[in-house]
């Protein structure tokens, strides 16, 4: 056979059909793995100097550029790329409402202000903790700036995972959010050792969290011969008798889901992980990749597996109610702030599971707008922990906390908002949040969830106010945290914080109106 | 049904009611030390304000025929989702008019009294913001139109009452108090929420109009599991049985709080919600058959504890507590009881006020100073303070022509309506309300004074005295007052219902009995505590006075069924997530000791003991689907 | 059996299969990492082998190509280069974890071999052939895909590489923040810190093997620590001197002095 009959034998087969890719829906995805390639060439060409005002430049004008065409696209529904997007209702405000979110997380992770000596990152990350290197690089001012093209790739996977179609770009896109995570989680300027042990158990769970959805989409593909979600619907309903392929594939890919969004078992590595990373990073990780997972989780429930809901509703609710009475229960044994957050955002995954379980319209809808109010009101809650310092950083210790609203009555109040808001007391986002998911759950027949729900949130609603009380009650001493000054990055994120959640209280009409309308998943 | 009639008028302006002192709680909490000055004053002129609005409002609505009263006003549409739409919408009828009115009213006389009570605390401008921010949601709570707006003025009068009850954090016991208060409480705030929940999912909606419109349609099954859960949110909030034990460490709060939260107005806001919900235990019987239970048990409960203490705000705060219990009883009764569970509560607000401010005024004078044993002889020193304690006495013992005289015996012969055995009850109860009211004058004001070397008595300032001379006057008027010229059984009518059914015994019969019983009970009060001299140091005293003392066990009883389980409960999950796996600690001892081969060791040791428990999840997700499948 | 696998087939994934889960096995169990390494390239091989028969050549040989040859070859280059800390614990600090992970493990394995095993039981294979009928060839269906239906994951694991460079060079690359040091600096801090200036003494010398785990022997005849590189004397792995050598190279050196 000659050469070029080889050529000729290929295009005789098959003819080959250029993929029809819409790249005016998947634009905000293209803009921010742009804006991370940028980033990497800004990082190679321009002067160290230069480099971290052009840096938030590009992912400003990035995330303002990805949010215009989210907007753009809005009431889009449609599959491309050869049916691995899908763009959606829900795909679209879970897309506009991470933008917006790692807007606030990259005014966390701009700011310059509130440590003496830069920013929340090492100065250098390859330099040994306590070492003269170290020292050095702190003194001369040095910045990490590649966190940035790090945070673009990790928004641009989290915007992929919410609208992946298929079962294989959703694995890549878990590992694009991922991967960039485990990085900056190690980087923390202070308490390194801590933030590198954190980033190394992220790193080697995740890895495990990975290879389970992987193994999963296998045996799913066995089952259905596919990785497309809607085709693995379909051959659920063509295949009705039992098929133990279907069931372990189905237990993996979910187990790798959980894992992300902190469900029991699956939870451990929140604590030290949220712990350990840079605050900025913590207040990034803890709202947006709560919403891309349980995008991603919801995705995969109600279309791919929506024809086994008989069999996966029980499983989750014992996870949700494990989720959330180990997540309440453990938060009151806390005395770091950061940790108790952590076990407070187990809890919280909890109460949207249980608007997951409810598998409805109402269902979807209210953990969307739960997903929404829960991420404004986590990232402002970092932000003030991110202020909260005494000369050695930050001072997360709760017995340092108390009587800080006597010192600082603005930021403690802002803190109380983002309290109360978790705890679900009236007239604050969580409330309309909880409210909606329970409601949602009693009308699809779930009561007692909700019991074991309301009952948690009890408990919850302890540790929360026991930080108000801490706050606001006891005298301030010698040993309480000061309040750093902040530059108008941090200022603006947290009057944005406290707004929506304040707002979302007050009057949440046109967002739960935008969540109903935003339809149910496109198959 | 009911027609509801947009606001016009000076209706136009109930959203003012509430903003009102919601706006002086901004201004005081937010505005910082520059408010400390004219402060406070602005927290009383904003309730003041709001009490003449409502004041013309009542005119407004008398000049209105019977069946235009209930006036509604939606501000705006608060939440609306699939198939759930709920307004940010206020409701002014009859029952609320007359709760706007004892809550503007008592709360004006409290705020004034507070400028002298509270005039040394540095902290006086919190205070009176906290106090704002309390008549605000407590209005609120009144006014909702529905029962999701009721909740979020459910939870401000329990946040506000947190705040006041801690309001002295310094002092331990006040956290603690705090704190106690502020977990029963979402106890009973659990219930009022999934009432709610099955509200919505039964009714499709959670407006008064939609549900008391539908609440014939629904099964008696689903009115009675609403109407258990709502009587759970009354008991949290009321502190009747068994959610009780919060009241009596609630008085650790400033005495004008006592007066107006724990006394006056938020204890009764459970009587209201079950008075609102008339429709719901009118067609669940079992419910109103528990309410009436409950309302006993606490009659006696109250009454025993009341008898009991020698700290003269527990002790009123255990006859609040038998108070709210004849309201709740009476609220149990049905359309018999509700008129007068409202009637009583009225009176009760006036006169409870005034005696907690009268006990306030003597504490003012005696240095703080709350144990009854070192009292004694006040009457030679504080002479409006003994005038306008003994008339609030006279009201609450119900001697005619008092005020609780005339709502006690409504709800009495109430009581005799509906059963023979109630009505004895009730009236046993009152005969134990005459002897203890008469053992707290007796051993305050009479007898010989065993007062403290460093005490030295006086009358309080015309500040603290004039709202307790108003008091004293509306607790001497008000019963009268409210029968005769106000003809409450009318007003209230349209939204309570009113019914009668004949008794075995005739009211004067009623009045007679009941009136011996507290002239006997009263007597033995005044005989033990003035014949013979008050020990300063407790005697032993009875089984039954031991167990009064400590609050009836409650303490302990919660500390078996609620506080110990979750203790180990936290202590097993704390275990099961952590203790096996942990050494975080270790890792943390490490991470001290430097860079070293340890820190190493144990960074790995973690991760692969995280992964062994997901490899254990995701045995038990495996195992989990499998069962479904093949059960 | 099932129609359409012949019974060579039959061993060779028996065979392969099998050698593939020692491999695996070995992978984990091994307390050295280079053993670690080489039971790896033994599974990966055998996972190769197994491609082939499947009629998946372009795979197999991608699998030996990349995995075999360039993952593997790279994790050994690493190891060599930054060498095996001998402070590496192996000892098992928290009780109950072995046990525990063998148990649940276990657990584990037994369910999804039972699980797959019975889904698997009844499965006809549809023939290697009509895998390839489609795209006229393993290749091209390869490319066929990557290039229409999984274009955008195969574009996006871009990132993820980028990602990887990236992390690697933040974590690794050690930036300096004062000028490199001339030669003549150097030389001069090195005479000055007043240690030993010149080389240290190579292995093997007077020696009976040159090999690098070998000490140099001192002319008294004791071996020199120096002469054997840090990691290995880390290790424990320096070769023990002979005293049997020793006389012979006495002998030795008498026979050179006659």
């Amino acid at each position: 056979m000659s050469a070029p009959a080889f050529g000729m034998h290929l295009a005789d087969v098959v003819p080959f059909n250029l993929p029809s890719i819409d790249y005016r829906l998947i634009a905000p995805i293209l803009i921010l793995m742009g804006a991370g390639l940028l980033s990497v060439l800004v990082e190679a060409f321009i002067p160290r100097r230069g480099r971290r005002p052009v840096q938030l430049i590009v992912v400003f004008v990035a995330l303002l550029a990805a949010f215009a065409m989210v907007l753009a696209a809005a009431g889009s529904r449609a599959v491309t790329a050869e049916g691995s997007i899908a763009i959606d209702g829900p795909g679209l405000l879970l897309q506009g409402t991470l933008l917006l979110v790692a807007l606030l997380a990259a005014m966390l992770m701009a700011e310059r202000m509130v440590d003496p000596s830069g920013d929340a990152f090492a100065p250098r990350a390859s330099t040994l903790p306590g070492s003269e290197d170290e020292r050095q690089f702190t003194q001369r001012g040095y910045l990490q700036t590649e966190i940035w093209p790090l945070f673009c790739f990790s928004v641009s996977g989290m915007l992929l995972f919410v609208v992946s179609n298929d079962l294989l770009i959703m694995f890549v896109a878990l590992e694009i959010m991922s991967l960039p995570l485990y990085l900056l989680a190690g980087m923390a300027r202070r308490r390194r050792l801590l933030s590198q042990e954190a980033a190394m158990k992220y790193f080697l769970l995740g890895a495990l969290s990975s290879a389970f959805f992987l193994y999963g989409s296998a045996l799913l593909y066995g089952f259905s011969g596919s990785i497309d979600l809607p085709v693995i619907a379909d051959q659920i309903t063509a295949k009705p008798s039992q098929s133990w392929l279907l069931m372990i594939g189905a237990a993996f890919v979910l187990i790798g889901l959980l894992f992300k969004v902190g469900a029991v078992p699956f939870h451990q590595w929140v604590p030290d992980v949220y712990q350990g990373s840079p605050t900025p990073v913590t207040g990034f990780m803890a709202a947006t990749v709560k919403i891309a997972a349980f995008g991603a989780l919801l995705r995969v429930l109600y279309v791919a597996l929506g024809g086994l809901q008989w069999d996966w509703a029980p499983m989750l609710w014992i996870i949700a109610i494990l989720t959330m009475v180990v997540g309440s229960v453990i938060a009151i044994t806390q005395t770091d702030i950061k940790r108790m957050l952590a076990y407070s955002s187990i809890a919280q995954a909890g109460f949207i599971l249980v608007g997951v379980v409810a598998a409805t319209r109402e269902g979807l809808a209210s953990a969307l707008f739960y997903l929404i109010a829960y991420a404004f009101t986590t990232i402002g809650a970092f932000a003030v922990i991110a202020m909260a310092r005494d000369s050695s950083g930050e001072a997360t210790h709760l017995s340092r906390w108390a009587g800080l609203g006597r010192k600082s009555p603005i930021v403690a109040t802002a803190f109380t908002i983002f309290m109360l808001a978790l705890a679900g007391i009236p007239l604050t986002s969580g409330f309309i949040a909880k409210f909606s998911v329970f409601t949602a759950a009693i009308a699809a027949g779930d009561t007692w969830l909700v019991i074991v729900a309301v009952l948690a949130s009890l408990v919850a609603a302890f540790f929360y106010l026991r930080v108000v009380v801490l706050m606001f009650f006891a005298e301030p001493g010698p040993e309480t945290a000061t309040v750093a000054v902040p530059s108008v990055f941090t200022t603006v994120a947290l009057a944005a914080g406290a707004t929506v959640t304040v707002v979302l209280g007050v009057v949440p009409q046109p967002v739960l109106e935008m969540v109903a309308n935003a339809d149910v998943f496109i198959r | 049904m009911e027609q509801i009639m947009p606001a016009t008028g000076a209706f136009s302006l109930i959203w003012v009611l509430i903003a009102l002192p919601l706006a002086g709680a901004a201004v005081l909490l937010l505005g910082g030390r520059m408010t400390n000055k004219w402060g406070p004053y602005l927290g009383v002129l904003t309730v003041v304000g709001s009490a003449a609005l409502g004041v013309v409002m009542l005119l407004q609505m008398m000049g209105l025929p019977a069946e235009d009263r209930s006036i509604q006003q939606v501000a705006y549409r608060w939440v609306f989702a699939d198939g759930l739409s709920v307004d940010m919408a206020f409701r002014l009828d009859q029952l609320s008019m007359v709760f706007v009115l004892l809550i503007t009213i008592v709360g004006s006389l409290i705020h004034v009294y507070s400028l002298g009570y509270m005039e040394h605390d540095p902290d006086r401008r919190k205070f009176f913001g906290y106090l704002n921010l309390f008549v605000a949601a407590m209005l609120l709570l009144v006014l909702a139109n529905n029962y999701l707006l009721l909740y979020v003025g459910w939870e401000g009068v329990g946040l506000a009452s947190y705040l006041l009850i801690g309001f002295w954090q310094v002092k331990p016991s006040a956290a603690a108090a705090a704190k106690k208060a502020f977990i029963i409480n979402r106890v009973g705030d659990v219930g009022l929420g999934l009432a709610i929940m099955v509200m919505f999912v039964t009714f499709g909606s959670v407006t008064f109009a939609d549900v008391f419109g539908q609440a014939s349609a629904a099964s008696e099954g689903t009115l009675t599991a609403i109407g258990l859960l709502l009587l759970l949110a009354a008991c949290g909030k009321s502190a009747q049985f068994p959610l009780q034990a919060w009241l009596l460490d609630a008085m650790e709060g400033p005495t004008p709080v006592s007066a107006l939260i724990h006394a006056a107005t938020m204890v009764t806001a459970g009587v209201y919600l079950i008075v609102r919900s008339n429709a719901i235990f009118d067609r669940a019987v079992w419910a109103a058959t528990a309410v009436v239970v409950v309302g006993l048990i606490t009659v006696f409960m109250g009454a025993i504890i009341g008898s009991a203490k020698d700290d003269i705000k527990k002790s009123l705060a255990g006859s609040t507590m038998s108070q709210i219990g004849y309201m709740i009883t009476a609220a149990g009764l049905g359309p018999i009881g509700y008129v007068f569970a409202i009637f009583h509560l009225l009176t009760h607000g006036v006169f409870k006020a005034g005696l907690f401010l009268g006990a306030g005024s003597v504490m003012h004078g005696m240095n703080d100073g709350v144990n009854m044993r070192r009292y004694g002889a006040l009457r030679k020193v504080m002479v409006i303070t003994t005038i306008t304690f003994f008339i609030g006495y006279l009201a609450i013992i119900g001697i005619p022509p008092f005020a609780g005289f005339w709502s006690k015996d409504e709800i009495i012969h109430a009581a005799f309506e509906k059963g023979p055995v109630i009505g004895a009850l009730l009236i046993l109860g009152a005969g134990i309300t005459g002897f203890y009211m008469s053992r707290m004058v007796a051993m305050t004001f009479f007898g010989k004074a065993r007062w403290e070397d460093d005490v030295h008595p006086h009358e309080s300032k015309a500040v603290m005295t004039i709202p307790l001379i108003i008091l004293a006057i509306g607790s001497t008027v008000l019963g009268m007052a409210l029968l005769f010229w106000g003809h409450i059984e009318e007003w209230l009518e349209p939204v309570t219902g009113i019914a009668t059914a004949p008794s075995p015994l005739s009211t004067a019969a009623t009045i007679g009995i009941s009136l011996a019983f507290v002239i006997v009970g009263a007597s033995i009060g005044w005989i033990m505590y003035l014949r013979r001299e008050v020990p300063i140091t407790a005697p032993r005293g009875s089984l039954l006075t031991r167990a009064a003392r400590r609050d009836l066990y409650g303490d302990d009883v919660n500390e078996v069924l609620v506080v110990r389980p979750s203790y180990w409960l936290s202590r097993v999950l704390v275990w099961f997530d952590r203790a096996w796996v942990d050494g975080f600690v270790n890792g943390i001892a490490a991470f001290v000791g430097g860079f070293s081969g340890r820190l190493r060791r144990y960074q790995s040791g973690f991760a692969r003991s995280y992964a062994l428990s997901m490899v254990g999840g995701a045995v038990l997700v495996v195992l989990a689907l499998l069962l479904v499948r093949l059960s | 059996m099932s129609e359409g696998i012949n019974l060579g087939e039959t061993i060779v994934f028996w065979v392969c299969a099998g050698l593939a889960t020692l491999g695996a096995l070995g992978l984990v169990l091994s307390r050295k990492a280079v053993h670690s390494a080489l039971w790896m390239a033994l599974t990966m091989i055998n996972l190769a082998i197994l491609y082939v028969a499947n009629s998946a050549p372009f795979l197999g040989m991608v699998q030996v190509i990349v995995y075999t040859g360039a993952v593997m070859m790279l994790f050994l280059f690493v190891l060599m280069v930054v060498g095996v800390d001998a402070s590496d614990s192996l000892i098992e600090t928290i009780k109950g974890q072995r046990a525990a992970g063998v148990l649940l493990g276990l657990a584990l394995g037994v369910l999804m071999v039972w699980g797959i095993g019975s889904a698997l039981a009844g499965v006809a294979p549809a023939g290697l052939e009509r895998a390839n009928e489609i795209d006229g060839g393993n290749v091209q269906g390869i490319a066929r895909m990557i290039f229409t239906d999984y274009l955008v994951a195969f574009e996006a694991t871009s990132a993820l590489l980028i990602t990887a460079a990236m992390g690697a060079m933040v974590l690794a690359h050690r930036e300096r923040w004062a000028a490199r040091p001339t030669q003549e600096q150097l030389s001069k801090a090195r005479f000055l810190s007043g240690e030993h200036p010149g080389n240290k003494p190579s292995p093997g010398i007077y020696a009976r093997h040159n090999a690098v785990d070998t000490p140099a022997l001192l002319p008294d005849g004791t071996p020199s620590e120096l002469s054997v590189p840090r990691p290995l004397r880390a290790r424990g792995d320096v070769r023990p001197v002979d005293h049997a050598d020793m006389t012979e190279i006495a002998e030795i050196e008498e026979v050179d002095a006659t």
